[in-house]
This record gives structure tokens, C-alpha cells and sequence, in this order.
């Protein structure tokens, strides 16, 4: 790496400038930010248990995106494409369990048996979340295997659209709202920290999801087709793995993962609408980015990282600075990160941090 | 045995065509395009637009799923027979699908599934059973089916020489059809009668305007087919460069003209259309120099529309929205446009430019994923209450000034009509220019191999650079134009739904394409802004547009000649170069990055 940056930075001293400005800018801006909104006055300051429930709130919400980014992860290791669609495919599994929540509520049988219930729900969002990731690879990716890489990205944009407008135009356009059992509200006391029983729920289901993903691409035959698919497709398919089917089995794990995390995040937020798939879909991607694309553990870390960055660095950082309504902005702390990390490290925290891979 | 055999095969693309156009009628009527489209009439006050929407499934599944055979190496047209029994059956399942689905929604219940998906309604029902009770209704979808099957599967049957001239004048009669806001007043405006031609009450074609419609466009088709066959039997006279660069001439002064009367005739609605056009013509030009001619997939080019906007409105003065009523925002100037413009395009290259500059090292989807993030976090930047002393904060600025020269308002859409003209001809032409230039090629080599342009010498930093600067630039001007032709800026959250929109724009005229760009942004402009109908599902005809396309031709409607040989690999092997030397590019081979 180094001869060849040497060559382009004496090439264009403008841009190492630009880039110690901006390191030095960021540097500033977080030291500065903090350390207003850390000796703010007493009576302004956020107390310390306003901070432990920002981190615990943070790390439910990266356990979603977590999960969201092993989308993410499993095809961009494989395909080498951004799957632009997978945040749909995410709303899609919250959206098609939203109907049975919704009856079951009416009728009481949440409230009867709410584990019975939750797992109905993450079992037909994994239904619906499954068939929608693999309708989308045979329609939208499979005809495009093999060219150049920007036609794969541009068609998942336009996929993305397309399911957000189907979706819109088969359910309607207004938020709803998605029921939780009664069982499910209040604060179970974890370790002396109060902790709100959804997030514990949240917690418990992604842990479990990840530990068994990682098991079956670690230790199942058919993850380890995935592995040799990931590292070289054309010497696996040589080696008599059936690449295709490795693909479809990617979105299958893909979509089951999403659809586990639509259920969550809509026991968590309470509400669903059909745009709903955006903002996460880019969190979760930007959390795969930051954790290194194409590593399970790397997809874990970035999201429990942008969890909390996302809950506690608009308060840390903007509410010291005179910033109003810090919260609006949580997403720019997202985009700014993802920027930040592409420029920087691309291969992420897990990853080799060169920038030509990609 | 044998025989049977062949049957089959013929049969199962039929069977798999059929279900397939059975899907098609299904979702189109469960996200209630036929509903909605179903108030415009097109011809008579029988064809709507929503009878056309349910037509073609069954005839497109029949008309492709009838296959040419291949005879000895050369492609034969299908016997008439075969294609009539493949096309019945494409058709007729096609049919059964829906009415399937229709007795099922009717045992259901309409107002159960409703429930559930909203697009149901009773009058869905109504118009998928034609009025006549559902036992009648799913008679009529499978006879329906069965008929235009025959017709499409026997359309591919049918001479080439016949068939094109009769898809055009189909083509014809349909967008005459469409064109129901403009056609007619375009004829009064000329004094021509036009009773006949197009209805007063419906609004749409007369019966006898479609067939003279159809009659017309169907013979002349045929008669220039037939002149061009016979011109290509003879030996080709090439005609000379100066005659070829006259007619070229001739034909741009002939389009200039109809531009410049065109208002004047078809009225204000089209004025103000096109002047939408022209903002987003704007756009796709700046998009398409980065990422048509340099490249660089940009998903965030939204974010110099609202640059243009903002900036815009700031420098020539605005109002915001507060508790207070209205108030001057805490920065703003007075300058008049044509003195402000200079300044926000420089604004609009520098920004460009300075965003561009960190992240030059990085290429393909993570560049596009990063012009994402920006654009992003200026759309919610321009909508925080953090900046709402500038920006107006989700309420937006207001009371643009409309300041031009002495009498001209932006506001009136004729006037703007020839400023957005005038600039979208000039970006048309530096874009032009630039392309042919020595930049155009730097940034030609770059596109192709970033690596093989950087070894021969070409400064790739600096060439990546300008294109986001003069792309940025270009763009805009579309978002100044936009703030005083609309006199309010509130568009920041539509920012993602500028980029997606004129990213379609830029793919679906084809990549690198001056004359694309127009005619993508008049499609997915102009089309959905004539008729309103279309609005509610203009982003799902977007996403649709961009898969399709990139599925089926990647190089756009009317290609870049060069662009479209990257873009299609079939094209590429062909290219005895390549084959030669194989693909040097790195994008291809993952592994041999990771060996790096």
C-alpha cells in the first residue's frame, strides 16, 4: 500500500490536507462537544442514569441493526454487491407479521399466550422476509451475475423502490401500530440496571440468532460451501459446490436474519410503515462497513457500535454545543461515521484496511 | 414418443408465460393501478387506461412466450398455428390466474380483504367483472385471456413488415391516447377541427380519431419500411459528410423552432410541465457527467438540488416560516437571479468538489454509498431545527424573490418555460462539448480502467475531481431554477427522492447520453406530470423502470455508443481486443485484489 499512496499523495498534496483538516475538524468538534455537554450545568447536565439508559438503548437498537447488517454481510461477502434492497426486505418480514399481531391483539390471544405469539410472529416475518429475499435474487440479481459491479447496485436501488411502493400501494401509506403484550411493558432489573423487558427480549433473540449463525457457517457443510463460495466462486463451483444454490441459501439466511429483526424492531418502536426499511437498511449497512463487509463478528460489533454511537453521541456531542433537538440529527452521526470510516479505514475495524479491495 | 415430446416443450413456456402474466394481473390490481388508472379514458368511453393495463399481460405473456425457432442456424418465424395454440393457452392462464383470484377475494369477502390490502375495493371488483356480477365477470377475464393470447401469440407470428408498422400505430393511438391534455388544445390553438379527433366529453379519442389515428401512422410506417428496404437492396450511396452535417443542422433549427413555438400553441399546462422537465433535464445532465461520463455512480445528487435551491433562495431573498409569522432569515441577500446564479454555481462546483476530495481513493459502490451518506446528511441538515434560522427548518423558505429581468416572472410558466430552455440548451451543449473534448476522453479512459488511465498519465485525482465540481455546477442550476420557478423551498425530504429520480432519468435515456437525459426526463417528467393518476405510483414505476432496465438494456434507450459496449457483456467478447488480452479490469477479480 505504501509506494503506491505515496505516489498519489505527492500527486495531490490537496488531499492529505483535506484529509488531516478533516480528522483534525472531527477531533475538535467531538473534544469540544463532549466536553460542553459533560460540565454543563447541574441542572442541564444528564444525569448518569439518563447515560446508562442511552447505552442500554443503544445497545438493543445495535443488536437490531446487527442483525439487519449479517444481511449485509453473508452478500456482499459472496456477491461483492451491496444488497440496497435489504432494508425492504427487513419491513417486508415486519409488515407481514403486523397483520397477525394486530388480530391476535384484537382477539386476545397475545395477551394469553405472548411467547407463543412472539414466536409465531418471527416465524412468519421469517417466512415472509425469506420469500421476498429470494423472489429478489431470482428476479432482480440473478440476471445480472457477472457484470460490471455498478448494474447489481443500481438494480437493488431500483428494487428497493419497487418493494417500498408495493408495499405502500398493497398495505397503504399511513404508520401503524404494531401491538406488544402486556407482558412485554415495564422494567425487569438486570445487575441493579433497570432495563425495559422488549430490550431484554431484543437482546436474548439477536444473541441467539448470532450464535447460531455463527455455528452454521462454521461448522454445517453447507456453511462451509458458503466460506469457499465467499473466497473464490468459480475454484468452489470447480470443487462441485453448486454456487447458485449457495447464493440462494445467502438469502434465505439474509432474509430470516431480517425478518427476526423486523419483529424487534417493531416490538421495540411500536410502529411500522412502509418506508420504515430505509433508515435502518443504511444504519445496518454502515455498521457492516464499520465492523469490515464480509465478517459475521465484524457485522456484530458495527452494530452494537453504531447502536450507541446512534443513542449517545447526539447528546454527547451536539447538546453541549447549543444544538436543539440533538435527536434529529442521530442519523447524521450515522452517515458521518460510515463517511468517516470509508475515508479512513475502509476494511473496517475487522477488516485489512485497504482501500483498493474496495 | 417423440412427437409428444416436442408438444411439451413447446407448451411449458406458454403454461410458464401464462402464469407469469397471471401474477402480473394480480399485483397490478392488488396495488390498484387498474383502479386508478381506470378513470382516464383513452379512446371512445370504453378504453380506459386501466382496460389497457389489464389487456397487456395477457397478450405480452403470449406474445413472448411464442419462441422463433431456429432452423439450421437461422431464426425462422413461428408457424401462425403454433403461435395461435401457445398464445391461447399463455393467455387463457393468464386469464384463469385472475379470475382465480377473483373468486377467491369474492369467498373471502371484499371487505375482508380490504382489511388487510387496502387496493381491494368494491369498485376493483366492479372492474374486473365489467359490471356483470362475478359468475359473468370470470367468464369475461378467461375468454378475455384467451382472445388477446391468440392475438399476441399470432402478433409474433406475423411478417416483420407487417408487424412493426402495426405495433407503431398501436404505439401511436396510445400515446395520442395520453396525450389527451395537449393534443387537442395544441389543434384549437392552430384552428384545425378536431371534434373528431378527440372527444369534448370524454376527453379522450373518438373511436373514428383512433382508427384514422391508427390507419395513418400504420401506413406511413409500412411505406417508410418499405423505402429503406428497398434503399438497403441497392448499393449503398453514402451521402457526403457536408450533406450528412446540413441535414443535421437543418433537423437541430427545426427542433429549436418547435421548441420555442411549442408553448405558444399547446399552453400554459405544457409550459409549466416542461418547465419541471427543464429542472430535472438540469440535474440529469450534472448526474450524468459524473457518473455517465466519469463513472462515478452518485447517490446523492440530490443534495446539489437543494444546495442550487438553498442558495438560491438565500441570495436573492426569501422569507421564513416561524412563530412569529413571517421573518427574514438570519442570512440573506438581495442580488438580482442573473447576478446570484454565478454565485450559486460556484457554490454548487465547490461543494461538489470539496465533498468529492476525501474520498477520491475510493471507487465503485462504496463511493456511491458515500455520495449517499451526503446526500443525506444534508437533506436533514437543511431540515434540523439546528439550522432553522437559516434554512427554515422543515417548514422551508417562502416568498422567494422573483427577481429577473424588467417583466419577465418566473412564476408565469411560459416565461420560465424559455429560462429553463435557454440553460438546459447550454448544459446540453457544454456537456457535449466536454464529451468530444480532451476531458471527455480522460474521463472515458478513467471510466474504463482507472488504473490503466492512471499509468497513462492521465491525472485521475484532478479529472475525478472536475467531474464532480462541473457536475455539481450543473446541478445546481436545475435547484435555482426550481426555487424561482416555485417560489418555496421545502424539499428537504424529498432529497432522496431527487437522487433516486434523477438517477432513473440518467438510466433509463442511457448512461453518458446527452439526447437520453431529454428523453428520460420527458418520460418520467413529463408523462407522469400530464397525467395525474400517475403520481401516486411514479417511485414504484421508478424502481421498476431501474431493474428493468438495467435487466434488459443496461445501455438506456438511446445509448452512448461507447458507454453501451461496457455495459453489455455480450458486446464485449465480441471485441476481439479484449479476447485477446482478457479483462485487465480489477473489479472483476476480487481474488487478485485480496493477493495485492
Amino acid at each position: 500500500m505504501g509506494g503506491k499512496t505515496l505516489g498519489r499523495l505527492e500527486r495531490l498534496p490537496v488531499r492529505s490536507i483535506v484529509l488531516i483538516a478533516l480528522s483534525a475538524g472531527v477531533l475538535v468538534a467531538v473534544a469540544y462537544g463532549s466536553y460542553k455537554t459533560l460540565t454543563l450545568p447541574a441542572g442541564e447536565r444528564y444525569s448518569a442514569s439518563a447515560w446508562r439508559d442511552f447505552i442500554v438503548l443503544g445497545v438493543a437498537q445495535g443488536a437490531v441493526y446487527a442483525l439487519i447488517a449479517l444481511g449485509y454481510t453473508l452478500v456482499y461477502g459472496i456477491l461483492r454487491m451491496i444488497n440496497f434492497a435489504h432494508g425492504e426486505v427487513f419491513m417486508a418480514g415486519a409488515f407481514g407479521s403486523y397483520f397477525f399481531a394486530d388480530a391476535w391483539s384484537k382477539s386476545g390471544f397475545m395477551n394469553e399466550q405472548p411467547w407463543l405469539s412472539i414466536v409465531l410472529l418471527v416465524l412468519i416475518a421469517m417466512i415472509v422476509s425469506v420469500a421476498v429475499a429470494v423472489l429478489l435474487e431470482r428476479i432482480a440479481y440473478r440476471p445480472l451475475r457477472g457484470a460490471p459491479r455498478l448494474v447489481p447496485l443500481i438494480t437493488a436501488i431500483g428494487a428497493s423502490l419497487f418493494l417500498q411502493n408495493t408495499f405502500r400501494g398493497l398495505f397503504g401509506s399511513q404508520t401503524r401500530g404494531y401491538p406488544k403484550p402486556t407482558m412485554l411493558e415495564g422494567t425487569w432489573t438486570i445487575l441493579g440496571i433497570p432495563v425495559q423487558k422488549v430490550q431484554v427480549l431484543v437482546l436474548v433473540v439477536a444473541a441467539v440468532a448470532m450464535v447460531a449463525l455463527t455455528l452454521f457457517v462454521a461448522r454445517t457443510k453447507t456453511g462451509k460451501s458458503m466460506r469457499a463460495s465467499a473466497e473464490d466462486q468459480e475454484i468452489a463451483s470447480l470443487m462441485g459446490i453448486n454456487v447458485d444454490r449457495v447464493i440462494v441459501t445467502t438469502f434465505i439466511i439474509g432474509g430470516m436474519l431480517a425478518g427476526i429483526a423486523g419483529v424487534l424492531f417493531a416490538l421495540t418502536f411500536g410502529n411500522i410503515s412502509y418506508f420504515m426499511g430505509f433508515a435502518p437498511g443504511i444504519t445496518a449497512f454502515t455498521a457492516a462497513v464499520l465492523g469490515g463487509i464480509g465478517s459475521i463478528a465484524g457485522a456484530a460489533i458495527g452494530g452494537l457500535m453504531i447502536g450507541v454511537l446512534q443513542s449517545v453521541g447526539p447528546a454527547l456531542l451536539l447538546t453541549g454545543a447549543n444544538v436543539p433537538s440533538p435527536f434529529q440529527l442521530k442519523d447524521v452521526v450515522t452517515f458521518a461515521i460510515l463517511i468517516l470510516v470509508l475515508i479512513f479505514r475502509p476494511g473496517g475495524i475487522l477488516g485489512t484496511g485497504d482501500a483498493e479491495k474496495v | 414418443m417423440r412427437r409428444r415430446s416436442e408438444v411439451r416443450a413447446s407448451i411449458s413456456p406458454g403454461v410458464r408465460a401464462g402464469l407469469i402474466g397471471g401474477i402480473a394481473l394480480v399485483y397490478l390490481a392488488m396495488v390498484g393501478m387498474i383502479e386508478a388508472f381506470d378513470d382516464l379514458l383513452l379512446i371512445g368511453e370504453q378504453v380506459t387506461l386501466g382496460l389497457v393495463l389489464l389487456a397487456a399481460p395477457p397478450f405480452a405473456a403470449a406474445f413472448l412466450a411464442v419462441r422463433p425457432r431456429v432452423v439450421g442456424g437461422r431464426v425462422e418465424r413461428p408457424a401462425p398455428l403454433s403461435g395461435l395454440v401457445i398464445g391461447v393457452i399463455a393467455g387463457g392462464i393468464s386469464g384463469a390466474v385472475i379470475a382465480a383470484w377473483l373468486l377467491i377475494v369474492e369467498a373471502i369477502g371484499v371487505e375482508r380483504v380490504r382489511s388487510v390490502f387496502v387496493a381491494v375495493s368494491p369498485q376493483l371488483i366492479e372492474i374486473l367483472t365489467f359490471g356483470q356480477g362475478v359468475a359473468v365477470g370470470t367468464l369475461i377475464l378467461l375468454l378475455g385471456g384467451m382472445a388477446l393470447g391468440a392475438l399476441g401469440g399470432v402478433w409474433r407470428t406475423l411478417r416483420h413488415g407487417l408487424r412493426l408498422p402495426l405495433s407503431v400505430a398501436v404505439g401511436a393511438v396510445l400515446l395520442m391516447g395520453l396525450l389527451q391534455r395537449i393534443a387537442p388544445t395544441i389543434l384549437d390553438e392552430l384552428s384545425v377541427e378536431r371534434d373528431w379527433l378527440y372527444s369534448k366529453v370524454t376527453f379522450g379519442l373518438t373511436w373514428l380519431g383512433a382508427v384514422a389515428v391508427f390507419v395513418v401512422t400504420a401506413s406511413v410506417t409500412a411505406f417508410v419500411i418499405d423505402r429503406r428496404e428497398r434503399a438497403e437492396a441497392r448499393p449503398p450511396e453514402a451521402g457526403t459528410p457536408q450533406g450528412r452535417r446540413a441535414t443535421r443542422t437543418v433537423l437541430l433549427l427545426a427542433l429549436a423552432l418547435g421548441l420555442i413555438v411549442l408553448p405558444q400553441l399547446a399552453g400554459t399546462i405544457v409550459s409549466e410541465i416542461l418547465g419541471s422537465v427543464g429542472v430535472y433535464v438540469l440535474l440529469a445532465l450534472g448526474l450524468n457527467i459524473v457518473t455517465g461520463y466519469a463513472g462515478m455512480l452518485h447517490l446523492g445528487f440530490g443534495a446539489f438540488f437543494l444546495i442550487g435551491a438553498y442558495s438560491a433562495a438565500l441570495l436573492t431573498g426569501a422569507n421564513l416560516v416561524t412563530a412569529f409569522g413571517l421573518v427574514a432569515p438570519e442570512f440573506s441577500a438581495h442580488l438580482n437571479f442573473y447576478v446570484a446564479l454565478p454565485i450559486v454555481i460556484a457554490i454548487g462546483a465547490v461543494v461538489g468538489a470539496l465533498l468529492a476530495a476525501p474520498v477520491l481513493r475510493l471507487r465503485g459502490d462504496y463511493l456511491a454509498i458515500v455520495t449517499l451518506a451526503f446526500g443525506q446528511i444534508a437533506a436533514i441538515l437543511v431540515t434540523s431545527n439546528w439550522l432553522q434560522p437559516i434554512t427554515g427548518g422543515p417548514q422551508g423558505l417562502r416568498d422567494v424573490t422573483d427577481a429577473g429581468l424588467s417583466g419577465l416572472s418566473f412564476r408565469d410558466p411560459q416565461d420560465f418555460y424559455y429560462l429553463a430552455l435557454a440553460f438546459c440548451a447550454l448544459a446540453a451543449y457544454v456537456s457535449w462539448r466536454l464529451a468530444s473534448a480532451r476531458t471527455g476522453r480522460a474521463w472515458n479512459a478513467m471510466r474504463e480502467d482507472e488504473q490503466v488511465a492512471d499509468a497513462m498519465g492521465v491525472n485521475t485525482p484532478r479529472y475525478k475531481l472536475l467531474a464532480f465540481a462541473i457536475g455539481g455546477a450543473i446541478g445546481s442550476v436545475g435547484g435555482a431554477l426550481f426555487a424561482v420557478k416555485v417560489g418555496t423551498v421545502q424539499p428537504g425530504s424529498f432529497e432522496i427522492l431527487v437522487s433516486i429520480t434523477t438517477l432513473a432519468i440518467v438510466i433509463l435515456g442511457g448512461l453518458g447520453s446527452v439526447p437520453g437525459v431529454v428523453v428520460g426526463a420527458l418520460v418520467l417528467i413529463g408523462l407522469p406530470g400530464l397525467l395525474s393518476q400517475f403520481e401516486e405510483y411514479r417511485l414504484l414505476i421508478y424502481g421498476g423502470v431501474l431493474v428493468a432496465i438495467m435487466i434488459l438494456r443496461p445501455q438506456g434507450l438511446i445509448p452512448n455508443v461507447r458507454r453501451s459496449r461496457e455495459l453489455q457483456e455480450d458486446e464485449r467478447t465480441q471485441d476481439a481486443w479484449q479476447q485477446i488480452f482478457g479483462e485487465p479490469e480489477a473489479e472483476q477479480e476480487p481474488a487478485a485484489e485480496e493477493a495485492r
